[in-house]
């Protein structure tokens, strides 16, 4: 019997490191994010420049993250990766068959109540969480 | 596919955590090659034969060509 440890490829420290660049990149996107939001009505008083300047920050840390993402996901070994796409896939499909007649439904007045006209925001709520839900639901299977 | 990934670890004493970061894989790939939930693709295979210093046949076994060699037999 041979007891001698295996070599070590050092996959769980890259992807310690991979995970907090994703993290990172998504607070930053967030912050950018909230500043573009709140920034015109609460810290500049709407001044043109300033906000177009904000949404120019907001524009350049969303590619920063996209690129971390894509990163993050050429990381992963091919079980998470296949988990983590089937998740990507499945928010997106969602998103699209959600939306798009969501959207059709708003613009020829079939939706009566104000609080169910088309929402982007609610939109993409939704596909976060049914991102969430099928990544736990990947990760639960091949436990 | 079956696989006797379990039973060469087995043999080495070595951990999943430890087979794992040996084929440069998360834990949890290992646990789902393992129990037949997850098929390796082929250059994971391969880093797994070349670990073990055994040929990638040594290791996987297609179920269906398992099959049929003892279906053969019952036929013969």
């Amino acid at each position: 019997m041979n007891q001698s440890k295996p070599p070590e490829s050092g996959y769980r420290s890259r992807m310690r490191t991979s995970t907090k660049r994703l993290f990172r990149w998504h607070g930053w996107w967030a912050a950018a994010t909230l500043l573009m939001c709140f920034g015109p009505g609460f810290l500049w008083h709407r001044a043109l420049g300033l906000t177009l300047l904000a949404v120019g920050l907001d524009v350049a840390v969303g590619v920063g993250m996209i690129l971390a993402t894509k990163k993050f996901i050429m990381e992963l070994d091919e079980l998470q990766r296949k988990i983590f796409l089937n998740a990507l896939g499945i928010a997106v499909g969602v998103g699209l068959i959600v939306g798009v007649p969501w959207t059709v439904m708003d613009a020829y007045h079939v939706i009566h109540s104000h609080a169910l006209h088309a929402n982007f925001g609610l939109l993409v709520v939704l596909q976060g969480l049914t991102f969430l839900a099928t990544l736990l639901y990947g990760t639960w299977r091949y436990r | 596919m079956k696989n006797r990934l379990k039973v060469l670890r087995a043999e080495r004493d070595w951990t999943q955590a430890q087979l794992a970061d040996a084929l440069d894989v998360s834990r949890q790939t290992i646990n789902a090659i393992e129990t037949g939930k997850f098929d390796p693709s082929l250059p994971l295979a391969f880093r797994a034969a070349r670990l073990f210093g055994l040929r990638i046949e040594e290791i996987f076994h297609d179920q269906d060509s398992a099959g049929c060699k003892n279906s053969d037999r019952v036929a013969d």
